[in-house]
């Protein structure tokens, strides 16, 4: 009796063994970057057996991603393994605890490789969090029929923009994005660094009201105020920028790497006639995979993470969409660089690039900075009251969410 | 049991719900507004000596989005009760099919507010919307009503108004069906006009009917939130933002339930205030006219 | 008195209120082509049903959302008038100042601003893990609806003779008995008016139902419309939402329809005794 069972669990054992059923990683994306790696995942699970990936489509704004998760996080169970991140959300998901530390699974060794600037942001407080799919980072644009070569600092750029101004070469010299919205933070980040300044000193008090953060946003509003940049700025985002450079109508402008593709196609006037180089130091943003704690089965999930950041799937998004890859292997690939002629530019630009601070509390701190700002560029606020005002309100911010006074 | 205490037994289960759904989360938040308790605690509330209201009189947002939610109640609650009104009038009179007439006007207050919040973002689309259609079609050009915040702003009061206008008729109306018909009669006797009639006895014997409909609009527009959230997410630049709203990210965008509790406490203020100010108003009205 | 100015006004509220619905009636009927296309020529072709196949064979389908929004409110309903019906009563029982106290109260709970309180439900379905429980909605649903419940059903009691329930002591009826021979049938129509408000109410509710469900198959009506319109990529389904819209508005209309005696009589009920 007692054999025949241990029998029959032998060979139910065997039976189960031989068939397993294939894991499923759930993974969450935004709707473009989940219809960009669809032949991808396609091709993977078809080459795969053990192991299947289901890829939700969430919503086109980042936000609304940002909620959906946050709402099945909340209430604790999260039907997702893999979330992908933009890079100012890993450590407000970190410090809730939602996520995984990646390097019981991947080793301490998993971003070696990668080029300095893609990096960034992925760890917190000495865990690893996220790998990034892709790089981003803000760039200047220029015009090759106005100059020879781009500016090498902010003070040649804004006095190359006004005297091409003066000459009516242009309407006006330099386009960014200075509507209220986080693209603004990412401009001033960008001055911010070449004036020297930090946005938070050590990691959890505010420095906005430094001498290098007074004249970075003075630097900014100066702009506006002599004309070089329009006042229509203000309601400006990365489409109406690129839609202005693009028209011909400006010498200079901050954009990321994507518009470049832009630049070149059929509608735009410029096509031909634009240079790109750093800023010094751009502005990070990438988007990349975190695990979420709860997974059933993190290995699996973080085979697959390592397959959708490795360097066969950052080669093909390169190629067919432009995507920045991160691997320093991809970066100074021949091949790659004769399909995307921005490879060097981009590999250039990710020695250096500003991080935006690293801190659970980004969204309320740009947002408060963003409202200074703003009220600089439309009321013509003083730079130094302005930035004592986002110094104060962000030292509140961190102050009542609690981090210590 | 004692036949006393069974009424109290009664009404105990009820009231023991209604206070835990209304009262405890006054009181947590009451609580929960002395303490981080945010991402940078690991969401564990400890107590942070009142910096959160510091923050509250400080953060530039909340005021803001205060100033907002107030325009947006004001002018909301003032274009319903006028139309509410006119409506109610219109439909006082002898109507032919009156049971599908108001069933028709009923609708749009029937509806789930965010089904047609969605229908508002097709109706207003830049550029293939019906209302862009019918400008272009007399010749003028698109127009990005949700992309400016003056338009974006008219049309989160338009749709409010369109929603809640026949639940503001629909009280008016019974207030008009109390009034006894001899009163009129008797004005009309007297040689008094419609306006006339309307001012001077309508209007004060609909008096207690507008200050209900006043009171219930004015507190669920201060709480506006479904239906900025779906039409426009409180843009641009947040400048449609209500009160609500910002509670909302403050917990479930930021994670900081600290800070959420103390914008919803100061909501829960606001609230309080203007309906005190509304029943003063009426007492002084009121008082005036005796 | 002058007729057809009258009509005129009634005319144009009437479009007021319907309009925008038959917008999206026509909408969903639509190709997309024929949405976007420039010129007046092609407004009139294109017409189809591919949008509502879209709505109602997507994943998941969307009369599930009906019948999720549907279930809630049942339950809700159920719920609110088990408690509030012999709260009512009991009321209706209290010495008069405790009696005006209590409706004040219920009164001021039926005017609040609800959405302040989804926070602490939040916790609350986190704590008692109801979280992505559709059924347990009904209980801060029947919770929100009880103030104004209570109100109505208490003001239609007010108007009973008293005589009646007194008569059925002396038959020796206990409480009970009197409630369910003689105050429930008399009680009806009022009832039946609350029923529908407390149904439309969670039928509508969008705030707690956004942060107590997560899982797409468990969506109420209305946070499912607000997550469809939230996932708009490159091309703007417009069509299919219009359909979405026209399917999620069909049993309210009938509702409507059906019920609107009710549903004026309930809320003007409340404005006159409460």
């Amino acid at each position: 009796m007692v054999l025949a069972a241990a029998l029959a669990l032998l060979l139910w054992a065997a039976v189960g063994l031989a068939r397993p059923r294939p894991v499923e990683v759930s993974v969450l994306m935004p709707a473009p970057f989940a219809d960009a790696t669809a032949p991808l995942v396609a091709a993977f699970n078809r080459t795969h057996r053990d192991v299947q990936i289901a890829v939700t489509r969430g919503p086109l704004d980042t936000e609304a991603l940002s909620d959906l998760a946050i709402s099945s996080l909340l209430l604790g169970d999260t039907p997702y393994d893999l979330l992908l991140m933009d890079v100012t959300w890993t450590p407000k998901y970190a410090a809730a605890g939602w996520l995984e530390p990646l390097e019981p699974l991947l080793g301490d060794d998993a971003m070696e490789g990668m080029a300095v600037g893609a990096q960034l942001g992925n760890a917190f407080g000495g865990h690893l969090w996220r790998l990034p799919l892709l790089a981003d980072m803000g760039l200047l644009y220029w015009r090759t029929d106005l100059m020879d070569a781009p500016p090498r600092s902010l003070q040649e750029l804004a006095a190359t923009a006004a005297d091409l101004k003066a000459r009516g070469e242009v309407s006006w010299g330099y386009v960014w994005q200075g509507r209220q919205y986080e693209g603004l933070s990412c401009v001033f980040l960008e001055v911010l660094r070449a004036f020297g300044g930090e946005w938070l000193q050590a990691g959890d008090r505010a420095a906005l009201d430094s001498p290098a953060a007074i004249a970075a946003a003075r630097w900014l509003g100066d702009l506006v105020r002599q004309g070089i940049t329009p006042a229509a700025v203000a309601n400006v985002s990365e489409s109406e920028s690129l839609q202005i450079f693009a028209a011909g109508e400006a010498a200079f402008m901050r954009n990321w790497p994507y518009a470049w593709r832009e630049l070149q196609k059929p509608g735009s006037l410029v096509a031909g006639k634009v240079g790109v180089s750093s800023l010094g130091e751009g502005t990070q943003g990438s988007w990349g995979f975190s695990l979420l704690r709860g997974s059933p089965h993190p290995a699996e999930a973080a085979a697959v993470m390592q397959w959708f950041t490795g360097e066969a799937v950052g080669r093909e998004l390169a190629e067919r969409y432009g995507y920045t890859p991160v691997w320093n292997s991809l970066l100074q690939d021949a091949q790659l660089e004769a399909r995307l002629p921005l490879l060097p530019v981009l590999r250039q630009a990710l020695e250096h690039t500003a991080l935006r601070p690293l801190t659970p509390v980004y969204a309320q701190l740009s947002d408060t900075l963003q409202r200074q700002l703003s009220a600089l560029l439309t009321g013509g606020e003083d730079a130094t009251e302005a930035m004592a005002q986002a110094q104060r309100q962000s030292s509140l911010i961190l102050r009542s969410a609690g981090e210590a006074p | 049991m004692t036949t006393a205490l069974q009424p109290l037994l009664l009404l105990l289960p009820a009231l023991l719900l209604v206070a835990g759904v209304f009262l405890w989360p006054l009181l947590r938040y009451g609580w929960l507004s002395l303490q981080a308790s945010s991402v940078l605690t690991g969401l564990v509330p400890v107590p942070n000596g009142g910096a959160n209201w510091q923050r509250l009189l400080a953060d530039g947002r909340f005021w803001q989005d205060a100033a907002q939610t107030l325009r947006f109640a004001g002018v909301s609650l003032a274009l319903e009760l006028l139309l509410g009104l006119a409506l109610a009038l219109l439909l006082h009179r002898p109507l032919p099919r009156r049971g599908l007439l108001r069933a028709a006007v009923l609708l749009p207050w029937a509806l789930p507010t965010t089904v047609m919040a969605l229908g508002w973002r097709w109706i207003l689309n830049d550029p293939h919307g019906p209302l862009n259609r019918l400008i272009q079609g007399l010749g003028g050009n698109a127009y990005g009503f949700l992309s400016t915040p003056a338009t974006t702003w008219l049309f989160t009061v338009l749709a409010d108004v369109w929603k809640t206008t026949p639940f503001v008729a629909l009280l008016l109306l019974a207030g008009l069906q109390a009034i006894p018909a001899e009163l009129e009669e008797a004005l009309v006797l007297e040689g008094a006009g419609p306006l006339q009639r309307l001012w001077r006895l309508t209007l004060p014997l609909l008096a207690p009917y507008l200050l209900l409909a006043a009171l219930f609009r004015l507190a669920q527009a201060l709480g506006v939130f479904d239906l900025i959230q779906v039409l426009t997410g409180g843009g641009p630049a947040s400048s449609t933002e209500s009160l609500g709203l910002y509670a909302y990210l403050n917990g479930m965008r930021f994670l900081d339930f600290g800070y959420s509790a103390t914008v919803m406490l100061g909501m829960f203020v606001l609230v309080l205030l203007l309906t005190a100010a509304v029943l003063l108003l009426q007492h002084g009205w009121q008082g005036r006219r005796r | 008195m002058k007729r057809p100015p009258h009509l005129l006004l009634l005319l144009a509220a009437l479009l007021w209120s319907l309009l925008p619905l038959l917008w999206q009636l026509i909408t969903s009927l639509r190709t997309p082509e024929a949405l976007v296309a420039p010129t007046p020529a092609a407004w009139l072709s294109g017409w189809t049903l591919a949008n509502y196949r879209q709505v109602l064979l997507g994943d998941p389908p969307f009369w599930r959302y009906l019948l999720n929004s549907a279930l809630v409110g049942a339950a809700s309903t159920g719920l609110t008038l088990a408690l509030a019906i012999p709260a009512a009563y009991g009321l209706q029982q209290q010495t008069l100042r405790l009696q005006r106290l209590l409706t004040l109260l219920l009164l001021a709970a039926a005017m609040f601003p609800y959405v302040l309180l989804f926070l602490a439900l939040l916790e609350l379905a986190r704590l008692l893990g109801w979280g992505n429980q559709l059924l347990a909605l009904a209980v801060p649903y029947a919770g929100l609806s009880l103030p104004l419940a209570v109100l109505l059903l208490r003001a239609a009691l007010a108007d009973l003779p008293p005589e009646l329930e007194d008569a059925a002591r002396l038959e020796g009826l206990n409480l009970w008995q009197r409630l369910r021979r003689v105050l429930l049938p008399l009680l009806a129509p009022a009832i039946a008016s609350t029923a529908i408000l407390v149904f439309l109410f969670s039928w509508n509710e969008y705030p707690i139902a956004l942060t107590w469900i997560s899982k797409a198959e468990l969506l109420t009506l209305p946070t499912a419309m607000a997550r469809i319109g939230g996932s708009s990529v490159y091309a703007v389904p417009y069509g299919a939402y219009a359909a979405a819209t026209v399917l999620g508005s069909l049993p309210l209309l009938a509702l409507v329809l059906l019920f609107q005696r009710q549903i004026v009589s309930g809320l003007t009920q409340g404005a006159v005794k409460g």
